[in-house]
């Protein structure tokens, strides 16, 4: 990016994805740079957003004939070893239980993690778009990209979008030179600088578990055990939550897989330990 | 909006409906080194049948299908995209498009639409690069799943429970649950899934379709179900 | 529930924020500092819609810096604070508006006055003595009018603020555990331990 084009005047009114008199800057009114990504379609219909919202059914709150999969517990903490990153594995379409094997961390490289927490979809899709970028961004500079840039990508990508019903609630961690990172994204633009989230229908319960005992200077055995039994708390009380505990811890050389572990298993486990 | 060549614009009005569930069941099962997938054939609206015979799985590539239930007019535009860019990547690199390549872009085609949805649960099934069964199962706006059994449709609260049991081995003890099934053993579950469903499902019966893809490639069977 | 305040005296001003982010029944941040420094004689604080708030805010920040770049001379409280309200006011006739409360304070070095804006989503403007947005002015208000004085000290001030701290504590449902604080005179910004007002409540 050339210094001229940092220093240009622009205008702060949001450019619509969906206006009509705009299809032509559509692909030009991306963040970034100038590759330009999918020309989403819209319903022809005066307001194409609330025609996106009345439709379309993304938390289980309205009974529109299109429900989709939707995420539920999941969270994130720093601790002097890194970031834990953990999640449950349940996906809810109205009241069944669409998948219990769903694949919540989303690895973006080998040293970027994000969670998907809201609808499926506009994790997995946005998330993938990222890590694109974020390759790109490796090509361009020739260094690996910071969590705070990348949480900063992926905030200014749904923000673009902000009203026309994206669902995403995520946790963006990693490594960089700054040591571990957390930031949490939502598709309501919100980009939040932290130690500590819990994000999902399940997330009260894991944070009553997480607050109890976090302690930033844990040892890794401890800070893994903390990670499983928030989510394993959050299975047993939310009913949006179950499945397989699935724990990633991330290092200074990147991501590690710790593991996946059916709740009903630890059900037992710490049922008989008692 | 409609645009006219003319410049005019043509909005729909408020309450437009674009979306009809026509039913039916269709459902994929993986096994070692082949792939069953079974779909009925009726397509119905409300509590009229339009026709006994509309095939919902369709050939993709030679070792891919494309399952689908919901809105049977999105599925065949979905349907038609899919083999649209498959064919496109066949003429431009002279070889098939392989199937995890071909289940992410039905993932991207699904978001593209994210705004104004195809009203379609598709399952993508068929075999890998490796020669191994593989089913994708997605919700309509394109979350992509790499499962071994799935099912979709109006039958699916019957026949999911029953897979989870008999594919899955789901709430047993003792038995070895990464067992897959033979060839023989999942072609009858799929049929016994479906004679069972039509008995209680007024949406899924007449005909059963079953295609086996595996290394000679695509057989197909079609067997008849009840017609009341 | 957020709680903006902001108070101009005889030669400062001082901007009070809380400092919690909330999603519904959740408090998913403690210690955010709300209150953005444009430069060195010039604070911002916000509150309103999760995602316009930070990035419109940045998006204001942004220029006034590259202003002050570009110039090699700081935009004044005032110039900040109209500009703010213009891009506001051309984003509200948009089809998307930002739905941000500002509260805009500093101390301008060449009239050498202190002067504070309250400006709202609806990009209305006032340059006044003391204000406060969301439901903290129904509580406030009232204190300032009461406790309000010509040319009131830095002292007196905080006062007022740790009157309104307690007031809120005692009768707004939700609580604050913590507040950031920043006051700008002719020395520039300066932060105010916002545990030092918290100690002014209890002992009065």
């Amino acid at each position: 990016m050339s210094l001229d084009k940092v220093l240009k005047y622009t205008s702060a009114s949001k450019t619509n994805p969906y206006a009509f008199d705009d299809d032509e800057n559509f692909l030009k009114r991306d963040v970034t740079d100038n590759i330009s990504h999918f020309d989403f379609k819209f319903a022809p219909v005066l307001k194409p957003a609330e025609f996106a919202k009345s439709h379309i059914d993304v938390k289980s709150q309205k009974d529109s004939l299109i429900k989709l999969a939707h995420g539920t517990t999941t969270l994130a903490f720093k601790f002097k070893n890194g970031v834990i990153v953990a999640t449950d594995s349940r996906a809810t379409s109205g009241n069944v239980i669409a998948s219990q094997t769903v694949k919540k961390v989303i690895e973006i490289n080998p040293y970027l993690l994000g969670t998907m927490a809201g609808g499926a979809a506009d994790c997995s899709y946005w998330e993938r778009e990222l890590g694109r970028r974020c390759r790109l961004h490796e090509l361009a500079n020739k260094e690996r990209i910071s969590v705070a840039a990348a949480s900063k990508l992926l905030t200014n990508m749904v923000y673009s979008y902000k009203g026309m019903g994206l669902s995403m609630g995520t946790m963006i961690s990693g490594w960089d030179k700054k040591g571990p990172g957390l930031y949490y994204v939502d598709s309501e633009g919100q980009r939040i600088k932290g130690n500590l989230f819990s994000v999902g229908s399940g997330s009260t319960f894991a944070y009553g578990v997480l607050d109890t005992s976090y302690r930033y200077d844990m040892e890794t055995d401890e800070a893994i055990e903390l990670g499983r039994r928030a989510i394993y708390h959050a299975t047993h009380r939310d009913a949006m939550s179950g499945g397989y505990v699935r724990l990633y811890h991330i290092k200074k050389e990147g991501w590690e897989f710790i593991g996946l572990e059916d709740v009903e298993d630890l059900y037992y486990k710490y049922n008989n330990q008692e | 909006m409609l645009q006219h060549k003319d410049g005019s614009v043509q909005n729909h009005q408020h309450g437009w409906e674009p979306y009809v569930d026509n039913g039916g069941t269709s459902l994929a099962i993986a096994g070692e080194d082949f792939c069953v997938i079974a779909s009925d054939t009726r397509q119905s609206e409300g509590y009229s049948i339009n026709t006994r015979f509309d095939p919902k799985i369709h050939k993709i590539t030679d070792k891919i299908m494309l399952a689908t239930t919901g809105y049977s007019a999105d599925a065949k535009r979905l349907t038609e995209v899919i083999k649209m860019q498959t064919e496109r990547y066949f003429y431009k690199h002279e070889k098939n498009m392989e199937s995890h390549a071909a289940a992410q872009m039905l993932s991207v085609i699904l978001y593209q639409k994210r705004f104004f949805p195809y009203y379609v649960f598709p399952i993508l099934a068929g075999i890998d690069n490796e020669g191994k069964g593989c089913v994708y199962s997605y919700d309509p706006v394109g979350n992509m799943e790499r499962v071994t059994f799935q099912v979709y449709g109006s039958a699916s609260g019957m026949i999911q429970p029953f897979l989870d049991s008999q594919v899955g081995f789901k709430n047993q003890q003792n038995v070895d649950k990464t067992r897959l099934l033979t060839k023989e053993e999942a072609i009858s579950i799929a049929v016994d899934s479906f004679t069972a469903a039509t008995e209680r499902d007024i949406y899924t019966g007449d005909y059963l379709e079953i295609y086996i893809v595996d290394a000679n490639g695509i057989h197909r069977e079609q067997k008849p179900l009840k017609f009341d | 529930m957020d709680i903006q305040l902001g108070l101009a005296g005889k030669d400062f001003v001082i901007l009070l924020a809380d400092n919690q982010i909330t999603n519904s029944i959740l408090t998913i941040k403690h210690d955010e500092d709300k209150i953005y420094k444009l430069s060195e004689h010039v604070v911002m604080s916000v509150s309103g819609e999760p995602g316009d708030s930070s990035n419109f805010s940045e998006y204001i920040l942004g220029n006034t810096v590259l202003y002050n770049i570009r110039n090699q001379h700081e935009l004044s409280v005032d110039s900040c604070a109209k500009f703010t309200r213009k891009e506001l006011a051309n984003a509200l006739r948009s089809r998307s508006p930002y739905q941000v409360n500002y509260l805009i304070g500093g101390y301008n070095t060449i009239s050498q006055k202190p002067a504070l804006y309250r400006i709202d989503y609806l990009a209305s403007i006032a340059k006044v003595e003391f204000a406060a947005h969301g439901y903290a002015s129904y509580f406030c208000y009232s204190i300032f009018d009461r406790m309000k004085k010509p040319d009131l000290t830095q002292d007196e001030a905080l006062d007022i603020l740790a009157a309104c701290v307690n007031e809120l504590t005692r009768r707004l449902v939700i609580n604050h555990s913590s507040y950031t604080l920043k006051l700008v005179d002719s020395n520039g910004v300066r932060v105010i331990n916002g545990e030092e007002l918290l100690k002014r409540t209890s002992a009065k």
